[in-house]
């Protein structure tokens, strides 16, 4: 029986081909999509985790907006009144108050924009997981004098220096010193400059400003008490990271929900075309069943071979998206990455096996769904018309 | 040689059709065509039979009836002993798997499977292995050089003996064809006529239905429809 469902699909190489790659994308999509969904949670969890932070002062405007731009190392338009830190370091429940100036700096020569970031030694608590090769101390992980510059990974590789070596800036230039260069840490920290906050602050002409204030707490239980007293806090706003991490799975939530959408609608279709290519099948070898009905063949056993059919053509085309997710699947997350705000560095997509069994149980249940009518109808063909078929 | 088919079941004195006032009405709109009228008559076991008459007097109506492919609107009809008006499809699927050969005059075979495949077909529908028994018919059809290939290789008449190994390969009781020389030149068609006389001769029952005069003369009776009746 397998075999006469083999056989028979091998007839219509061209039309099977085509309804198979339309599943095998539509599972494609489905497969990458959950795959997303799983990642970028667990991704968002660790990478929120080596923040090493709880809370966040930021200018006053859209809290989420600003937040992310800080943890991306991007500019704000917005600054922070300097009386924000002093006010922020007195209160009783904060145990690091780190302030931080963020600079885009636009290289048109370069067709780029370089990110500074301007921080003081209180940071250095909130970056534990800093490992940096430093020719000034080893292992140290501070800037040794005023005009050293801490490159990341990425942007070190881009400027081509090495710890130890002069580093000019044409734009606002400043010659630095290369205190060191950061190991590669998978996150936004990689394409980075920074250098001490005065030194931010006068190489880019914003005596006193702050961007952001990172605050770790004594106590992670205390943070309700203190992000309300924070709050009256003037020109600054409080944000937690844990409701950060809530609004971006919520956001990242719709973009799922719009491209499940998109996956629903493709596994709508190939569906569809898995009816159809069967109905069509059914319709061509009408006087094939009625033959075999003859031959002593159950309504049964002609149903069953249309069903056998119908879930090799999904089978195969679920392989074949399953294959189509593993390897343009990483394609497919660049992109979406664009499209998803604070997008972690890592992988988001996890092919793990309970995303591929809820592709298969999906495509059986496509294969199963499509091959109903059409084996139906293929059942109720009448034996006594074999006679009159060519 | 043929080998004979196995020995009957049921008692070799009972006939193999017994058909009393059998009536078949098709409804083509509100028209009724009475393709067969109160026919009577009996087939024994063992017998050539050709069924003949003008075209439309009912004889493919008569073999698909005798062939359990369809029910009869009225009347009786027992085959080997069972009467089968009245049956389920599932029940009349059952005995035309187990007790009826059909050969057709457009062959039938399955363009996908080889020869010794679609021979095997049948055996295929009633979940049974017969390896042996298809190597048994292809050399029976003297068909064995082309047990694997596909039936678009084949010419007319190799394409009717695949098709009639096909109808014995579950050891029917009666074996029934349609015009089965219908598509084949004259030399052609004798061979087939031969191979139903070696079946006949092996003890197998065998009615075919017939325009062809050497094919009806080769068998032992003929059964003259009219206009739905038996004359
Ligand atoms: N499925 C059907 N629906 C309606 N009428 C039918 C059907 N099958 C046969 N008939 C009619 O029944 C009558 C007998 O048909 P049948 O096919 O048995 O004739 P036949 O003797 O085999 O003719 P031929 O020699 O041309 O094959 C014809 O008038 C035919 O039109
Ligand atoms: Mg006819």
């Amino acid at each position: 029986m397998l075999l006469l469902a083999l056989r028979n699909l091998t007839r219509r190489p061209l039309r099977n081909a085509l309804t198979l790659s339309g599943l095998a994308v539509a599972v494609a999509v489905l497969a990458c999509l959950s795959a997303f969904g799983q990642g970028y949670r667990s991704q968002l969890g660790s990478e929120l985790d080596r923040m090493g932070m709880q809370v966040m002062l930021v200018p006053l405007g859209c809290p989420y907006d600003a937040a992310a731009r800080v943890l991306k190392g991007k500019t704000l338009d917005n600054s922070l009144p300097a009386s924000a830190l002093t006010l922020a370091q007195h209160d009783p429940a904060v145990a690091v108050a780190a302030p931080l100036l963020m600079v885009a700096l636009p290289r048109p020569s370069e067709g780029r924009t370089d990110m500074w970031v301007g921080l003081d030694r209180a940071a250095l608590p909130l970056k534990p997981w800093w490992r940096m090769k430093s020719h000034v101390t080893p292992g140290s992980n501070w800037f040794p004098s005023d005009d050293s510059v801490i490159l990341g990974a990425e942007a070190a590789v881009t400027e081509a220096r090495e710890p130890g070596d002069k580093f000019y800036s044409p734009e606002t230039g400043q010659t630095l010193r290369v205190a060191g260069v950061l190991e590669r840490s998978g996150t936004s920290d990689d394409s980075l400059f920074f250098v001490p906050l005065a030194t931010a602050q006068k190489m880019f002409h914003q005596p006193g400003r702050l961007t952001a204030i990172a605050l770790r707490l004594r106590d992670p239980a205390l943070i309700s008490e203190a992000t309300t007293r924070l709050q009256r806090i003037p020109g600054a706003q409080v944000v937690t990271l844990t409701e950060m991490m809530g609004t971006f799975l919520n956001l990242v939530g719709s973009v799922r929900t719009l491209l499940l959408a998109i996956a629903v609608l493709a596994v709508t279709i190939s569906t569809l075309s898995v009816f159809n290519t069967l109905l069509a099948a059914v319709v061509e070898r009408t006087g094939e069943f009625s033959i075999m009905r003859a031959l002593g063949a159950s309504r049964s056993q002609v149903f069953g071979l249309i069903t056998i059919e119908s879930l090799l053509l999904t089978g195969l085309g679920s392989a074949c998206g399953m294959g189509l997710a593993a390897g343009l699947g990483y394609g497919f997350e660049n992109i979406v990455k664009q499209w998803v705000p604070f997008a972690p560095s890592g992988s988001l997509l996890s092919l793990t096996s309970s995303v591929m069994l809820r592709c298969i149980l999906i495509s059986f249940g496509v294969g199963i769904g499509a091959s109903l009518y059409p084996a139906w109808q293929a059942s109720r063909l009448h034996p006594a018309d074999a006679v009159k078929m060519d | 040689m043929p080998s004979p088919p196995k020995p009957s079941q049921t008692s070799p004195s009972l006939p193999v059709v017994e058909a009393v006032e059998l009536t078949k009405i098709y409804h083509r709109g509100r028209e009724e065509v009475r393709a067969l009228n109160a026919a009577t008559f009996r087939i024994e076991r063992g017998e050539f039979v050709a069924v003949v008459g003008p075209s439309g007097a009912g004889k493919s109506t008569l073999l698909n009836l005798l062939g359990c492919m369809d029910a009869p609107t009225s009347g009786t009809l027992r085959i080997t002993g069972q009467e089968v008006q009245g049956l389920s499809d599932q029940q009349r699927t059952r005995l035309r798997r187990e007790q009826i050969g059909f050969v057709f005059q457009h062959f039938g075979l399955m363009p996908t499977l080889t020869v010794a495949e679609n021979i095997a077909l049948p055996t295929l529908f009633a979940r049974r292995r017969l390896a042996q028994r298809v190597d048994e018919l292809l050399e029976q059809v003297a068909l064995s050089h082309r047990r694997n290939h596909r039936p678009h290789e084949l010419s007319g008449g190799e394409m009717q003996r695949v098709a009639i190994a096909r109808a014995l390969v579950n050891n029917p009781q009666m074996l029934l064809a349609d015009e089965p020389t219908g598509n084949l030149d004259t030399a052609t068609g004798d061979t087939i006529i031969s191979l139903f006389q070696q079946l006949h001769q092996a003890g197998l029952t065998v009615v075919v239905v017939t325009h062809n005069t050497p094919l009806a003369s080769a068998t032992q009776r003929q059964l003259t429809l009219r206009d739905g009746r038996v004359d």
